[in-house]
């Protein structure tokens, strides 16, 4: 019985790890559009990811990763600080990018 | 206007260090991102820079500078080689402030004597940034046998909106500016209309001489 329920934690873990996953990290220092273009052109070099979106009124940075992939929270921070920035908090969702875009765009009007 | 001037310097200061972030033109864009940088200065100043940054806080290039002084006429052509480097960056919530160096050296030709001169540079800018107000003090020293110059920049600026990041950002700017070394009397003021989408950046405007003053700016 121990087994069954384990494996079966197991498995939806791993269920869960393998979704495609979005990144959304809120970033210290994100007001200026022309110096955050770092942002967007490092991540898009990155294999694990397949879309970007930057906004600056809600100073958020969200990343949406190919199925099954993960970046480390260590990669994160380098990647932003490479870009000149700071993270302040990184949250995992399931949330796609181009629904984050469509959001923002919302609120924007 | 020395006084004011002086006194216009140091609020700008006191806003890099107590207030949170400003859109100013920076030596160093990001780690693997190259600067190509060119100013018009109402006809006293000329330069072209181009920077790559191989890091976030450094970044290496040269440029071409050219004074020609209002006073007497005579000019400098300084080719240089450059490193910058980042000091101290804050990241605040809504703002950015920077302090940048710089060193470097090169060879000018000056108008009053032939051949060419070794010339050494180094700098200093401070900025802060919010999507609102910016302001940013620079200081630029050449140094050679035959002559120093110091360029002076202050600019303060106002962003009637606030951008989006894949929007227009357009800013209002004020520039003060002061030469060292005969190159100008006193200080020369512009009125500026800054512009930038995307990886490209132009401002343009006018001293109260009437002459024009203008930058391009591209990051990639």
């Amino acid at each position: 019985m121990f087994k069954s329920i384990m494996l079966t934690g197991a498995l939806l873990m791993a269920a869960t790890i393998a979704q495609a996953g979005t990144i959304e990290m809120k970033v210290n220092g994100l007001v200026c559009g022309f110096c955050a273009r770092g942002i967007e052109k490092t991540f898009h070099k990155n294999p694990a990811v397949t879309d970007v979106v930057v906004s600056l009124e809600d100073r958020l940075v969200a990343v949406q990763t190919k199925d099954g992939v993960d970046i480390s929270d260590q990669e994160l921070r380098a990647t932003l600080t490479d870009a000149g920035y700071d993270i302040k908090s990184i949250e995992r969702t399931d949330t796609p990018v181009a629904a984050i875009r469509d959001r923002l765009k919302s609120s924007a009007k | 206007m020395n006084r004011l001037i002086d006194a216009v310097a140091a609020a700008a200061l006191s806003l890099t260090f107590f207030v949170p972030g400003i859109a100013a033109a920076k030596p160093i864009a990001f780690a693997h991102g190259t600067t190509v940088m060119g100013e018009y200065g109402a006809g006293t100043m000329e330069e072209l820079q181009v920077f790559y940054a191989p890091r976030y806080f450094y970044s290496v290039g040269g440029g071409h500078l050219a004074l020609n002084s209002d006073i007497d006429g005579r000019s400098r052509d300084i080719t240089y080689a450059r490193f910058n480097y980042l000091v101290k960056r804050w990241n605040r919530e809504g703002a950015q402030a920077n302090v940048f160096a710089w060193g470097g050296a090169g060879n000018a030709n000056v108008s009053e004597s032939s051949g060419e001169q070794f010339t050494w540079n180094a700098g200093l800018q401070l900025d802060y940034e919010t999507r609102r107000v910016y302001a940013s003090l620079k200081s630029d020293l050449y140094e050679s046998s035959a002559f120093s110059h110091r360029i002076d920049t202050l600019q303060l600026g106002f962003a009637p909106y606030e951008h989006e990041y894949d929007g227009v950002a357009t800013w209002l700017v004020v520039q003060g500016r002061r030469y060292t070394g005969e190159i100008f009397d006193g200080t020369e003021t512009a009125f500026l209309l800054r512009i930038f989408k995307g990886a490209i950046w132009v401002e343009a405007g006018a001293t109260t001489d009437g002459k024009l003053q203008a930058m391009f700016m591209l990051n990639f």
